[in-house]
């Protein structure tokens, strides 16, 4: 089997991701409706606990993958000519790989 | 009854149009085909494929009314009138009611359509169970018309790359029939981000196969072979009556 982001891991990362987004969405909606943090230094230090953290890291990865092979997908199907494909593929992983270390650079700023 | 043909002769045309007919049925016209070689009998310009008249060859594939289908095997009796007939969406038209075929059958050779089995071959055949053979069904009857591909959108953009329905389903024939040895091979030749995964589940296939096979059932199979999770039954077929049933022993 190879082993690029590509065929069956794609796939396979699609699906996982979108279950863990589902499921962290949930928890995210039962923490908020147990525990209404009606201050931005409550809020904060929940997010600071180090499990937290780590599934919010987690949910984004998960999106920005998620997004990465339904993106993709979508310019493979509909940008036609190779060059444009490959500029627009380049665009978009550009972005998301921004996005990425933003949201790194976002959770390291809230530990502080 | 009343027809609407497209037509397109590539010496002095320079796109498709349109051409209507009105015919009389007679008492032997049961299926469009048989309007159709009529048709032809009195407009020998009229350009389509046929063979076997009984949807056994699939080389009447056409596009009746919207939607693909074999006319040999499709009721004048079930047909809204001006009966629309057009080539197979996407395909390179040669002429009329003909279409190239390249791709399609490009695709469906990249599968190797053929046992693969270095072992010493046996003295009289290779044995399979019965339970090993009920795999195939759902798999071994496609004819290869072209229904399938040629209605499935994710053919239309990536025709020279993604396999398609039909090359796919006889991809499932090979790698779940216990006689080959080929699998991994096979998985690793469909691993990639066009030949198998631009499937995006449409189901157009399974809609229109003439011969009711369920090519997306097929390719899900596919999926869950190389995810190594193996599924005991067969393909899934539909009855005449177009419910979904599984093949029976």
């Amino acid at each position: 089997m190879k082993c690029q982001f590509t065929g069956l891991v794609a796939w396979r990362v699609q699906r996982i991701s979108a279950i863990y987004m589902l499921l962290f969405f949930l928890y995210m909606l039962s923490a908020l409706w147990l525990h209404p943090w009606p201050t931005y230094v409550e809020w904060r230090g929940w997010v600071r606990r180090p499990s937290i953290s780590v599934a919010i890291l987690i949910f984004f990865a998960a999106l920005l993958s998620h997004m990465w092979v339904g993106l993709r997908d979508v310019l493979l199907d509909y940008a036609r000519p190779e060059s444009l494909r490959w500029f627009l593929l380049a665009v978009l992983g550009t972005s998301l790989f921004g996005a990425a270390a933003w949201i790194v650079w976002l959770l390291l700023q809230v530990q502080k | 009854m009343k027809l609407s043909i497209s037509r397109y002769n590539p010496e002095c045309d320079t796109s498709p149009y349109l051409q209507d007919y009105e015919i009389e049925l007679s008492p032997g016209d049961h299926m469009l085909l048989d309007v159709l070689i009529r048709l032809k009998a009195q407009d020998n310009t009229l350009t389509l494929r046929k063979s076997c008249r009984e949807g056994v060859c699939g080389s009447d594939a056409m596009n009746i009314n919207g939607r693909n289908g074999l006319a040999c095997i499709t009721p004048v009796r079930d047909l809204r009138e001006p009966v629309v007939l057009r080539p197979l969406p996407s395909f390179p038209i040669i002429r009329d009611l003909v279409v190239d075929m390249t791709h399609f059958f490009k695709q469906y050779q990249s599968v190797s359509p053929y046992l693969i089995n270095e072992e010493v071959t046996p003295e009289k055949e290779r044995l399979q169970s019965p339970e090993d053979r009920e795999r195939l069904n759902g798999a071994y009857e496609c004819i290869l018309c072209a229904c399938c591909s040629s209605q499935c959108p994710s053919f239309w953009w990536n025709p020279d790359k993604f396999v398609g329905p039909a090359g796919l389903i006889q991809a499932y024939r090979f790698i779940f029939d216990s006689r080959d040895r080929a699998t991994p091979q096979r998985l690793d030749n469909l691993n990639d981000a066009y030949r198998l995964f631009r499937c995006r589940t449409i189901m157009n296939c399974s809609e229109v196969c003439p011969k009711g096979l369920e090519p997306s059932h097929a390719i899900e199979m596919i999926r869950l072979k190389m995810l190594n999770i193996d599924t005991p039954r067969g393909l899934l077929v539909q009855s005449s009556a177009g419910i979904k049933k599984r093949e029976l022993k």
